[in-house]
């Protein structure tokens, strides 16, 4: 019991000491939010409170992202937290309601610099073994034999159901993780450290898209994701355009739409300074170091 | 039912990306072929179900080809080939009870107890004074099966070994 505690909190003064080093400051943001997110597949925890003044929504937040964002376009400069978050819906031996996240961003980099940032931590924190870098089309090319950027809709429906796999799905998007989850990621255990990167542009979720390429990046540490990273959007209208993206989907999946969050959308008139970031789940960190 | 084949689900695994919708992965064991095997399913996706059976039966006797089972409420006897009692006929001492499972009424596993008496027929001898947790040694049951026993255990006496395990867990 007191080693895993031990193991946890040197772990966290470690990446303080990393980000230390490297001029980044730790910040706090928020864990009580006023607008859940909009994120199609992630439930937010909602809760009322001040029931004896005025009662109120609240939502738990589910990452410090938005928040972290505010203090971006503010000029904050390069900055980490490390926190609890909350999702609902959440189960499974991987999957939890609350988990501990340290979600940073470095001005002036891309994913690339980004990936080799987040390497270095990794090392430093103690995880072992060769740094492998496999674009997404490159993995499915590898591990499935599918040209995954030049394949349409109905075309992977037919080589799902070839794989014995389910084709039923609303967007090409879903399809495509389903069939990166069943084809490709068993065979990234053999990988001690892997960056897969560059998205389909329809699994850009945050990060910015260049042609038919989302700059956003995820790590496996021996086969299980432990961190998501994107070459950020910088401006109000891009966030608002995939908010609403978002709502359309979840409109379509009969879930709730969620009001945008305009106090975030006005803040960001004044554009993020171009900027990577990323979020590590720690407790998925901290069990693949021995 | 998967590939035509009942199928019992060894683990399900939720997997849900950062991004994305959650999948399922599930681990399962062929019932007739007995194999494991592993595949994702979207999640919420449904499968045909098996008419499976799971009774409790008495054990009977074997001939070598065939054992023989009877379901103690109606007397029907049912009979499993020797080649599909691999893992188990190590475990099945006559008259004992255990679980068989039929698929549309023919029996494709037995389930032993999870804890069954068996009789040590070969062994090292004995060191006396000897108590439990100071090692083992192999020692032949009466079954034909292995297991580790303590080294106080002597030819003839009965042990109490635990199927799943195929460990030790007592003396009668």
């Amino acid at each position: 019991m007191r080693q895993a505690l031990i193991k946890k909190a040197k772990l966290l003064e470690k990446i303080r000491a990393f980000f230390d080093h490297k001029n980044v400051l730790e910040v706090q943001t928020s864990h009580l939010l006023n607008t859940p997110t909009t994120d199609v597949y992630i439930d937010s925890i909602g809760m009322s409170v001040n029931s004896e003044i005025q009662r109120q929504s609240k939502f738990l937040h589910t990452s410090p992202e938005l928040e972290m964002k505010k203090l971006l376009s503010q000029g904050s400069g390069d900055i980490f937290q490390i926190c609890q978050v909350f999702r609902d819906n959440e189960q499974g031996s991987q999957n939890f309601n609350e988990f501990t996240l340290l979600e940073y961003y470095r001005l002036n980099f891309d994913h690339h610099q980004l990936m080799g940032n987040v390497a270095e931590l990794v090392k430093v924190l103690g995880v072992g073994g060769e740094v492998t870098k496999l674009s997404y089309a490159h993995a499915f090319e590898r591990f499935a034999g599918i040209d995954i950027l030049n394949t349409d809709f109905d075309a992977l429906k037919v080589i799902a159901k070839v794989h014995d796999l389910s084709a039923d799905f609303e967007w090409i998007e879903d399809l495509q993780i389903f069939l990166f989850t069943a084809l490709c990621e068993p065979k990234l255990t053999q990988f001690p450290i892997c960056f897969i990167y560059d998205y389909p542009a329809g699994q850009s979720a945050l990060s910015k898209v260049k042609g038919c390429i989302a700059h956003r990046f995820e790590l496996y540490l021996s086969g299980v994701e432990v961190a998501n990273g994107y070459d950020e959007l910088q401006d109000a209208q891009a966030y608002r355009q995939i908010f609403n993206r978002e709502n359309d989907k979840r409109q379509q999946l009969n879930k709730t739409v969620i009001s945008l969050d305009t106090d975030f959308l006005t803040q960001l008139e004044k554009p993020l300074p171009q900027c990577s970031g990323v979020a590590i789940g720690i407790e998925r960190l901290i069990a693949s170091i021995d | 039912m998967l590939d035509g084949n009942p199928c019992s689900i060894i683990s399900n695994e939720i997997r849900k990306p950062g991004k994305g919708q959650a999948s399922n992965k599930v681990k399962f064991k062929d019932l007739i072929t007995g194999k494991t095997l592993e595949k994702t399913f979207k999640s919420g996706e449904s499968l045909e179900g098996a008419d499976v059976m799971e009774l409790d039966m008495q054990y009977l006797y074997n001939d070598g080809n065939e054992w023989n089972f009877m379901d103690p409420n109606t007397f029907d006897q049912f009979t499993i080939n020797d080649s599909n009692m691999d893992d188990v006929r190590g475990y099945l001492v006559e008259q004992d009870m255990c679980v068989v499972t039929l698929w549309n009424n023919n029996p494709i596993s037995v389930t032993p107890p999870n804890h069954v008496l068996l009789e040590v027929v070969d062994t090292d001898p004995g060191l006396k004074g000897d108590t439990a947790g100071t090692g083992g040694k192999p020692a032949t049951m009466n079954t034909g099966v292995v297991v580790q026993v303590p080294l106080f255990i002597g030819i003839g006496e009965k042990v109490k070994v635990d199927t799943r395990t195929n460990e030790y867990a007592g003396r009668t």
